[in-house]
């Protein structure tokens, strides 16, 4: 991978270690990558080989038990609590398999909610909301709580939310698991669309080929270690680089 | 996170979960209602009351024979052979620091006015003298009674115009009425009409047939007082003379004054506002509790929730402030309609806030008096009652908030 500044994310030697009273149980041990930035990326493996682990690290959701995650040139060992959230809030978009919508607000509502966070507001949000569910389609259900949506419609509110910040990085954990085939093409199809325009750089967990297959690498983990890398694609029309 | 969204998003939620906001506020509610209406009720006695004994003079005593609270004859205690007589009045009068004597004599009648009985209390005494002892007491109408003149009397305005007759006058000047004194019939003219006063150290002055004393002597048969209004020279003197008549007479009489009733009742609605404000205290615990516990539910139940706003960037005081905000919501909404609750609450309770105070002094007081008084909200009671169930819901509110701030994002994220 060329990059000509930091990558979006690098992982050195990251390994997370659960403890269940006297028992340890390695979740990742020794994880390396670097990820560019506009890149797409698909993790693979079997159940319980640290893919969400992974996710969740790179995201400063969860601290490694050793070894460094770098976002954007920023070493996370080197942030508090308050300055993790800040960096989630302004550079790390998630995106899940249950949609994690706040069910008693509507989609636009729930797409303004990282805009809340970080002060916005509310006139500038609502328009930026709107346009992000225009761009995915769903601007006529702007109102609509998330129990009057299907389920492709629900992940479409996600993937809105997680791109209204316009973070740098998005972190996609299943996020096809809970839709049929045609909506999970439909979800696919926006992603790529969006990482061709914005230049995004996307990292997707997902036991789903048809995800796996468009994206320009895919890494695959085993009993927490990367097993093998595959790059499908060239990067050709993504921006940072 | 600007505070207006924080507080908008604890509306919302509070909104979702209505019936539970609801009890919570109605248990608020009632903590601060109980609070501000006991509060309101025991200040408004304690007004009442002290404006009832400051419409007498601070230079004035009252002394009657009989043990303390205790009036001969008098609902409220011991009895005493002892009466005062003429020679006790020029005794007092000697007095160092005494200026006056005013003798009354008082007895409890019935009076047949408009077709109907009602108690009234025929006292004897120069109205001259209690004019200048109750300052604006006066005459409404006519004139006063002949000293001498047995059958001439002055009415209280109360029974000239009773409030159960929505202002009929039932008496009049030059009219006749007619009491019913120890089953012996008695006829008096009308020769006055007193203007309205209220009640003065618990005797309704309004409710008084006034006639002279020596009148008041032939008609009891006896020629010794119910009472005696002791004036001194300056307020100062109160006590020194207080102590004087106590010294002298020991037990066999009661002395009051102003002074020392203001500083007794005082001290007995200070200790019941403390009292009943406790019990009010105690119910917006109760109702602390209730948020506590509706707080740890809400944070549970929303487990997954907070894990979605942590990986959305709010901060750890952003998410607590969102928790702070509900508990806060339902302290502003339970202390605003507790206060109007309280308020209507506290006029309802009136009635029930009588406070009986037996015999206190001059006439009418024999049998015991009671005053019921409107409810006091001071602007500090006021603010007091809105803002301490904020931050009660605030301090309740606390623990749980702080809770979901802490939650770990991951853990919470996967909470089913």
């Amino acid at each position: 991978m060329e990059t000509g500044s930091a990558p979006a994310v690098q992982t050195i030697e990251v390994t997370k270690v659960y403890r269940s009273g006297h028992v340890d149980y390695p979740a990742l041990r020794g994880v390396s990558l670097k990820i560019g930035k506009g890149e797409l990326v698909s993790i693979m493996g079997p159940s319980g080989s640290g893919k969400s682990t992974l996710l969740n690290i790179i995201g400063a959701l969860d601290p490694p038990t050793s070894g460094r995650v770098v976002i954007d040139g920023i070493d996370l060992r080197k942030l508090n609590e308050d300055k993790l959230a800040l960096l989630r809030n302004l550079r790390v978009g998630f995106i899940y398999q249950t949609f994690n919508l706040i069910q008693r607000l509507t989609a636009i509502e729930n797409v303004e909610m990282p805009l809340i966070a970080r002060g916005v507001p509310e006139k500038t949000r609502k328009s930026r909301s709107l346009k992000m569910l225009s761009a995915v389609g769903l601007e006529r259900h702007a109102n609509k709580r998330p129990t009057e949506l299907s389920g492709g419609e629900q992940q479409r509110v996600a993937i809105a939310r997680a791109l209204v910040t316009q973070p740098a990085l998005v972190l996609g954990d299943e996020l096809t698991g809970n839709v049929d085939s045609k909506t999970t093409r439909e979800l696919i199809s926006h992603i790529v669309r969006i990482n061709k325009a914005l230049g995004t750089t996307f990292v997707l967990v997902t036991h789903n080929p048809d995800v796996s297959n468009m994206t320009h690498r895919v890494i695959t983990l085993k009993d927490g270690l990367i097993e093998k890398e595959q790059y499908l694609k060239r990067i050709d029309s993504y921006t940072g680089l | 996170m600007q505070v207006f969204d924080m507080f908008r998003l604890a509306f919302k939620a509070l909104k979702d979960r209505k019936l539970r906001s609801l009890l919570t506020i109605l248990g608020i509610m009632i903590g601060s209602a109980m609070i501000l209406a006991l509060i309101a009720s025991s200040s408004g006695l304690s007004a009442g009351v002290q404006a009832q004994i400051g419409k007498m003079g601070a230079n004035t005593l009252t002394v009657s024979a009989g043990r303390s609270f205790g009036p001969p004859g008098g609902g409220g205690g011991g009895q005493s052979t002892f009466q005062l007589s003429q020679d006790d009045v020029n005794t007092i009068k000697s007095f160092q620091g005494v200026s006056d004597v005013i003798p009354y004599y008082s007895r409890g009648v019935t009076i047949a006015l408009g077709g109907t009985s009602t108690p009234a209390t025929l006292t004897g005494v120069d109205l001259t003298e209690l004019f200048k002892l109750y300052k604006g007491l006066s005459l409404y109408d006519g004139a006063l009674p002949d000293p001498y003149d047995p059958s001439a009397a002055a009415v209280g305005y109360g029974i000239a115009f009773p409030s159960e007759a929505n202002g009929t006058q039932l008496a009049s000047v030059n009219g006749m009425i007619s009491v019913t004194l120890e089953n012996s019939k008695l006829t008096f003219l009308v020769r006055g009409i007193l203007s309205q006063f209220g009640s003065a150290m618990f005797s309704n002055i309004d409710d008084m047939i006034f006639i002279s004393p020596q009148a008041a002597q032939i008609l009891l048969k006896t020629s010794y007082f119910s009472g005696l209004y002791v004036i001194t020279d300056t307020p100062d003197d109160v006590t020194v003379v207080q102590q004087h008549i106590e010294s002298y007479y020991g037990t066999n009489v009661r002395v009051m004054s102003p002074s020392s009733m203001l500083s007794s009742v005082q001290s007995i609605t200070s200790q019941m506002t403390l009292y009943l404000a406790s019990i009010g205290g105690v119910s917006l615990f109760v109702a602390a509790v209730g948020i506590v516990n509706t707080m740890f539910v809400s944070v549970m139940e929303r487990t997954r929730e907070i894990g979605i706003l942590k990986a959305l960037g709010y901060r750890r005081k952003e998410i607590m402030g969102m928790f702070l905000s509900e508990a806060a919501l339902t302290g502003v909404m339970g202390g605003i309609l507790g206060t109007l609750f309280g308020y209507a609450l506290a006029y309802m309770m009136g009635g029930a806030f009588s406070f009986s105070f037996m015999g206190g002094g001059g006439p009418g007081s024999r049998g015991g008096s009671s005053t019921t008084s409107s409810p006091v909200f001071t602007p500090e009671l006021i603010v007091f009652s809105l803002l301490f169930p904020i931050g009660v819901a605030v301090l309740a509110g606390l623990y749980p908030a702080w809770r979901a701030a802490r939650m770990n994002a991951v853990v919470a994220l996967k909470y089913e």
